[in-house]
């Protein structure tokens, strides 16, 4: 029992270190902040009502299990808008100013295109790409096979090839 | 190796220097490789981190914590809980049936297999139903008057000997040291102190202090007592009292006034008529004062 999550310590941990994670997961699949949010808080409040049978190595596992389950109740999905990282270093700095515009406009594009991507396509891309997740985890989250989410990939980078190189 | 594996392993973090630049130079692949750069300097917006944990800890607060049992604890609750029923079930079914009778009171019953059993007064016979299928035998202390039906042999157990027979009419006296059977159809046979004997229909047999006193005749279809009257046949005068003390409730004072043997009966309906019967032949008076009963000598003032 003393590996349960019920310590308040231990709670705070695993809050730390799956709080953004799990929020990621909801926004990547919905696109709604808030929705996002509100689950993140559900699904930590569901692992604390749990916590005498979850041990700490099935935390992250049940959190995203609750929360996928927790998402499919919910309808109200809107337009994936991501931002961009704000502390992404500029490796070269005094870019042409057309350099700039282009690369502007193609991140606008990018964005645009993954939220036209299906939902399975979007969250498996940005799990791995943002969350930087390999093959197996994602597999393992989404509780579907590698070859799966093989598919996925190559069908989400050639949805997004398609609609920036083409538009 | 194929590019869509090497494309899979560059997403995976493990392409090597010369796979990526292998996957460079195909131009789809190539697109493919700064899309999945680009991606990577996108992140989501708005996570409230400290408002959700504040919002969490505020809420777990309220809620108390789901008490979970584990399967085995489960499994050991409910097992607990059969064996309880089980225990109990074993227990009653096992149980001995008692029947008891007090003062004054006769009570006829049924065994299991039908057969019939009369108990007289101060009486108590002790069997187990549940056993009953595979032994016909019950235990018996005072005195008690038996029809059985035909069958397997059916035991009564006394502190003075055993009685068993197959199918018959009989009755079996056990009080202090006195072990009387009589029967009155068939045969039964009476174990006491290692000896065995057996009783034909018409007889009655006495035996005290584990020594057969006597195998006489007696007539009769069943005992005078399961008619309400109590017989004896050269008793002694306390025996006799002994019995009328069972069929009413007195006391009698110096039962040993006379020395004579009795012979006859006394009715357990009326105490004066049942006096009468024993003190007029024994040239006896009697004095009834609630409930002590004074024997005394006639003219003996």
């Amino acid at each position: 029992m003393a590996d349960n999550v019920c310590s308040e310590t231990t709670f705070n941990k695993i809050y730390a270190q799956w709080g953004k994670p799990i929020y990621n997961f909801i926004y990547f699949k919905c696109g709604n902040e808030d929705q996002a949010n509100d689950l993140v808080q559900e699904a930590f409040i569901k692992l604390w009502q749990h916590c005498t049978k979850v041990t700490q190595d099935k935390a992250k596992s049940f959190l995203y299990t609750v929360a996928n389950n927790l998402f499919l109740n919910e309808v109200a999905h809107r337009k994936v808008v991501l931002k961009h990282a704000q502390l992404q270093p500029r490796k070269v700095d005094g870019q042409s100013p057309e350099y700039l515009l282009e690369e502007k406009q193609y991140q606008q594009k990018l964005q645009n295109a993954i939220a036209n991507l299906t939902e399975a396509q979007r969250t498996a891309f940005l799990l791995n790409r943002i969350e930087g997740k390999k093959y197996t985890e994602i597999a393992d989250i989404l509780d579907i096979s590698i070859k799966a989410v093989e598919k996925r990939m190559s069908q989400a980078l050639a949805a997004l090839r398609k609609e920036i190189e083409e538009l | 190796m194929d590019i869509d594996t090497l494309l899979h392993k560059y997403l995976n973090g493990e392409a090597t220097v010369e796979e990526i630049s292998q996957l460079k130079a195909h131009p789809e692949f190539a697109s493919y490789l700064k899309i999945a750069e680009a991606t990577r300097k996108f992140e989501a917006p708005n996570f409230m981190d400290a408002e959700n944990l504040t919002a969490i800890q505020n809420s777990i607060k309220k809620q108390p914590k789901v008490r979970s049992i584990n399967s085995l604890q489960r499994f050991m609750r409910i097992a607990a809980l059969f064996a309880v029923v089980i225990a109990t079930y074993v227990f009653v079914s096992n149980r001995d049936t008692k029947i008891v009778t007090q003062i004054a009171e006769h009570e006829t019953f049924e065994l299991p297999d039908h057969s019939e059993v009369t108990l007289n007064a101060m009486s108590k016979i002790t069997f187990n139903k549940k056993d009953w299928k595979k032994e016909r035998a019950l235990t018996l202390e005072g005195e008690a008057f038996f029809k059985v039906e035909k069958g397997e042999k059916f035991q009564v157990n006394t502190p003075q000997g055993s009685v068993a027979v197959l199918g018959t009419q009989f009755n079996v006296y056990v009080r202090g040291h006195q072990f009387y059977v009589q029967c009155y159809e068939g045969l039964v046979s009476v174990n006491f102190n290692g000896n065995d004997i057996k009783v034909p229909a018409g007889s009655y047999a006495q035996i005290e202090n584990n020594q057969l006193l006597a195998l006489t005749k007696a007539e009769g279809t069943a005992p005078s007592w399961v008619d309400f009257e109590s017989s004896f046949s050269e008793a002694s005068l306390e025996a006799v009292l002994n019995e009328l003390e069972r069929q009413y409730p007195i006391t009698v004072k110096n039962k040993t006034i006379a020395e004579n043997k009795f012979t006859g009966s006394f009715t357990h309906k009326n105490l004066e008529v049942a006096l009468r019967s024993i003190c007029e032949p024994l040239q006896l008076e009697f004095k009834i004062d609630d409930d002590e009963v004074m024997l005394y000598a006639k003219n003996s003032n």
